[in-house]
């Protein structure tokens, strides 16, 4: 797997370039200036803050290039099949956006997100009734496959068929207010369920916990934004 | 004194003064309660419930208020419904329309066949639902111009709402040169749409040679977007259409005719 070292708290001034990334973040006036390069796109803010940290970590995928769902749909490169009444582990991959934080009066803020990751919307279920999602297409591995934690994470999903019968898996909704993400300088990485309740009907959600000892805890958007009558799991009724 | 005269049985001018003071205060409350609930709930929920759970809020506060001050005043409810059944009979009568927009509304918050922020058109009106009074619903056309429509006409009009399903199709007609090749333009054009992260992966997009017009081979080019996103994307992906064609030698054809001549022309 390769390192990024980007991801964690820095200290101000900062400038990092990586994998088509470039941004720097330098004292200005009694603020800080943030310049910001990725993708064509230049970004350039004043934050009228006199702290000196900054805070890098992976956020859910759902903020590029504009915030249009709380859903993100990963299709699975092949389907899956599995058999009545067991539990199976796989692992598949999730888009990676970057979220940079300053951090000021005990208060962290999002300055900037940004992604190298190929970005794509979809429809899961009817017109009438479905709902907007992220996409994203992910093999499937038995375990966590290598990937560069810049562009990409990985999701173990734990699938519980509770039928009678076998069922075929296409795809995977997520809720994004579920999500909790971790993240080394190497991994980026989620923990969920599926729980699969007939033929075309499974639910979603996150678990809190690490596959690796070490990893981080993300500062995710969606969390903090959470109140109690949303729900954070995702139940897919319009076929699995 | 003013305030101790006895106005009727045994409330007093002072009774009466603090019933009003305890509304206004009870209308404060419920004010600043909407003022923190819209702050708070801003970011967290869509502004058309968070709109009805303020509104429910609201007048909830006041009804308390107003029930807790008609005890204090010695007014009994059951009186107050007979007087109110008599008085109601009246100004039905008087106010007719007023009425038919109060229950259209009601059936509009039943039915909601639209909701606050959706892109409507009612009765020929398109814009945005700015609000949902019990009488009357608030447009903001796309003009920037505040209409206001009372309810009656809104529940009996034909309603257009753009985005109450989750994603809405547009089309365009693309005319190439019969020298061009359609298979090359049809392929450049779907990977056009391919990239573009707000063109729907599903339902995917379409694109087919329709007709061979009098002057062009005519492609359609049918796209699924978000309702929120579809206007956005129709002005871009056209353009974004034109030049990927040109930029692989596939122009876009115009009006042309070719004229023989029965006899060669003379230089």
């Amino acid at each position: 797997m390769k390192e990024s070292g980007i991801f964690g708290l820095h200290d101000v001034p900062l400038r990092i370039v990586y994998e088509g990334i470039s941004f720097s973040i330098e004292k200005d006036r009694g603020g800080l200036l943030y310049k910001r390069k990725c993708m064509d796109e230049e970004v350039e803010n004043i934050f009228l803050s006199s702290n000196s940290k900054v805070l890098i970590n992976p956020i859910e995928p759902l903020n590029m290039p504009k915030e249009l769902t709380p859903y993100l749909l990963i299709e699975f490169e092949k389907s899956i099949f599995i058999e009545p009444m067991t539990n199976k582990k796989i692992f598949i991959t999730f888009p990676v956006e970057i979220g940079i934080f300053v951090h000021g009066k005990k208060e962290y803020q999002i300055i900037d997100v940004l992604t190298l990751a190929k970005q794509k919307f979809t429809l899961y279920g009817s017109i009438k009734n479905g709902v907007i999602c992220k996409y994203w297409k992910s093999g499937v591995y038995s375990t966590m496959p290598d990937i560069n934690p810049i562009y990409e994470g990985g999701i173990e999903l734990s699938m519980r068929n509770t039928t009678m019968r076998w069922v075929e898996v296409t795809k995977a909704v997520f809720n994004a207010y579920g999500m909790k993400i971790y993240y080394s300088d190497d991994m980026v990485s989620m923990n969920a369920n599926m729980k699969i309740l007939s033929k075309k009907i499974a639910e979603i959600g996150f678990v809190g916990s690490r596959l690796e000892k070490g990893m981080k805890r993300s500062l995710e958007l969606y969390i903090s934004r959470k109140i109690p009558m949303i729900a954070t799991k995702f139940l897919m009724e319009e076929g699995i | 004194m003013i305030l101790e005269k006895i106005i009727y049985g045994n409330v007093t001018g002072f009774d009466l003064l603090e019933t009003v003071v305890f509304l206004i205060i009870a209308i404060l409350i419920a004010r600043v309660v909407v003022i923190y609930l819209r702050r708070s709930l801003k970011d967290r929920m869509s502004r058309d419930i968070m709109e009805i759970v303020i509104k429910v809020i609201y007048y909830t506060i006041i009804v308390i208020a107003v029930l807790f001050v008609l005890r204090r005043l010695g007014i009994e409810l059951s009186g107050l419904l007979v007087a109110g059944g008599i008085i109601g009979i009246v100004i039905g009568f008087a106010t007719q329309s007023i009425v038919g927009n109060l229950v259209s509304g009601l059936f509009l918050m039943i039915e909601r066949p639209i909701k606050i922020g959706d892109q409507v058109n009612i009765d020929g009106t398109s814009g945005f639902v700015e609000d949902i009074h019990t009488v009357s619903t608030i447009i903001r056309t796309y003009e920037g111009l505040y209409v206001r429509i009372p309810n009656e006409k809104v529940f009996t009009n034909k309603i257009t709402n753009y985005v109450v399903n989750t994603a809405r199709r547009f089309e365009y007609v693309v005319g190439i040169r019969y020298s061009d090749d359609a298979d090359e333009a049809i392929e450049i054009i779907k990977d056009l749409i391919e990239e573009h992260p707000i063109a729907l992966k599903s339902p995917s997009a379409t694109v087919f040679v329709d007709n061979l017009g009098n002057n062009a081979v005519n492609i359609i080019v049918r796209i699924w977007a978000p309702p929120t996103e579809w206007y956005d994307l129709k002005m871009e992906m056209l353009w974004n259409i034109k030049k990927g064609l040109e930029e692989n030698g596939i122009e876009i054809a115009f009006p042309q005719r070719t004229v023989w001549f029965a006899n060669e022309l003379h230089k």
